[in-house]
């Protein structure tokens, strides 16, 4: 394969991984608006545990390992985070739109 | 015939063109692209090519093989996108539709309409008038199941498609529906065809239960040809030696419409099997497949439906094939209602 082939395999990843993203981050906003209606607080650190061993259980195998994917996921976790305070709090988003409004 | 103008040809050109072509004795569907305008010549005339292709302005003409013409890809290279308010079936977004098999009850078609809405349905579907093989089992609520149909559709924020059996119901079910559907008995119904070309709301055609991909595409052409270009293919299986299911969902053809056509495919995987257990996973087959669409039974209790409830899902099994279908969708390019918040309606 070409340096070329490849880039166009990493574009195509890029793709399918941004979109996978953002339905990740519809679930996290419907999560928001749950934990709004419960009043529950919206960081909860043994979830996080659990959500970090979970991809780190999967990670056993590929070439990132547990210890990679965990940092990455740990980025993921912060913006899911970021993501309910603006469903919670109603806040506006870098879109300037309250998520979840179109 | 199909008659390809130059990249900045003319009014004027494009003009003395279709002139042409009228005293030839065709029909001409005019299709203005991005960068180029192309004209489809129908009709029983009998057009001559090399005058044509001496007129100024045009760049080709390309006689179209396939017995149907405007259905075909030679005619408009790019997808045809059918839009029924915020709804685009045909582009990125892989649209499901859903709803019980019929109308039955105020409550029944309300509850299965917040059902299908809450999983991401942007949709609604379900019928009034039902094409029973048997003339004793339930032939649906009329006119009254398309009131209630549309207004469970209007306050959960979908559009709704409905089943139009018979050229006397057009009428009626154009005042209630945003989409036409004709049935798998109903395809090559010609008189009900053409009176739908005539008619400016999409068209749900449903491959009939024997029908070859040509005759399919061939029935769709009786609408496009009497200027309704919004048709919406769907596979909806076929009847073949297979006993184990009550029909063989064919994916392939999702793949061949795709090649042969630029019109939007859509899936039912509901009737492809007429088994409630083996909708997942041939619902899963057709997005992966490049399906713009399904259309799924969903009933809010369908052990006690009026029709087809063994083929119907119960609302959390259609939760959680959503679920599914979002994963397999950004695998080839395409998303499934990305909206963030469904339950609260969407466009408003």
């Amino acid at each position: 394969m070409t340096l070329d082939d490849l880039r166009k395999d990493i574009d195509r990843v890029d793709e399918v991984l941004v979109r996978l993203l953002n339905e990740r981050a519809r679930c996290v906003c419907e999560i928001g608006r749950l934990k709004k209606e419960t009043q529950m607080e919206i960081y909860q650190p043994d979830r996080e545990k659990q959500v970090l061993q979970h991809v780190r259980a999967i990670a056993a195998e590929g070439p990132l390992g547990p210890d990679a994917i965990a940092r990455l996921f740990e980025r993921i976790i912060d913006e899911a985070r970021r993501l309910e305070r603006r469903v919670v709090h109603g806040e506006t988003g870098e879109s300037g739109q309250t998520p979840g409004t179109r | 015939m199909v008659v390809v103008m130059q990249e900045g040809a003319s009014e004027a050109q494009v003009e003395r063109v279709v002139a042409r072509l009228v005293e030839m004795g065709m029909d001409v569907h005019k299709s203005t692209g991005v960068s180029r305008t192309v004209l489809g010549a129908v009709g029983q005339g009998r057009p001559e090519a090399t005058l044509i292709e001496m007129m100024d302005g045009v760049h080709e003409v390309v006689r179209i093989s396939s017995p149907y013409k405007l259905a075909s890809r030679t005619f408009r290279a790019e997808p045809t996108v059918v839009t029924v308010g915020d709804v685009r079936i045909g582009g990125d977004e892989v649209i499901v539709m859903a709803g019980p098999c019929s109308a039955e009850s105020e409550q029944q078609v309300r509850d299965s309409a917040a059902a299908a809405r809450r999983a991401g349905a942007k949709v609604f579907r379900g019928g009034a008038f039902k094409p029973r093989s048997s003339p004793y089992s339930f032939q649906g609520l009329g006119e009254e199941g398309l009131r209630l149909l549309r207004d469970a559709a209007s306050a959960e924020h979908m559009a709704l498609v409905s089943e139009v059996m018979d050229i006397s119901q057009i009428d009626l079910v154009e005042r209630y529906s945003d989409i036409f559907q004709v049935g798998a008995r109903n395809m090559q119904n010609f008189t009900l065809l053409r009176e739908l070309g005539h008619r400016r709301k999409p068209v749900l055609l449903k491959r009939g239960i024997s029908a070859t991909i040509e005759e399919w595409l061939l029935s769709a052409e009786y609408i496009l040809s009497g200027g309704n270009t919004d048709v919406i293919l769907c596979e909806r299986g076929i009847r073949t030696f297979e006993t184990a299911t009550r029909n063989t969902f064919d994916v392939s053809a999702i793949a061949m419409v795709k090649k042969l056509s630029h019109l939007p495919v859509v899936a039912d995987p509901s009737h492809g099997a007429g088994r409630r257990d083996m909708v997942a996973p041939l619902a899963r087959a057709a997005v992966a497949a490049g399906a713009d669409g399904l259309i799924v039974e969903v009933h809010c209790d369908p052990d006690h439906a009026l029709s087809d409830g063994a083929q119907s899902m119960f609302p959390a099994q259609f939760d959680r094939l959503m679920a599914e279908l979002r994963i397999i969708a950004p695998a080839i390019g395409r998303s499934i209602c990305l909206e963030a918040t469904p339950r609260r309606g969407w466009g408003t």
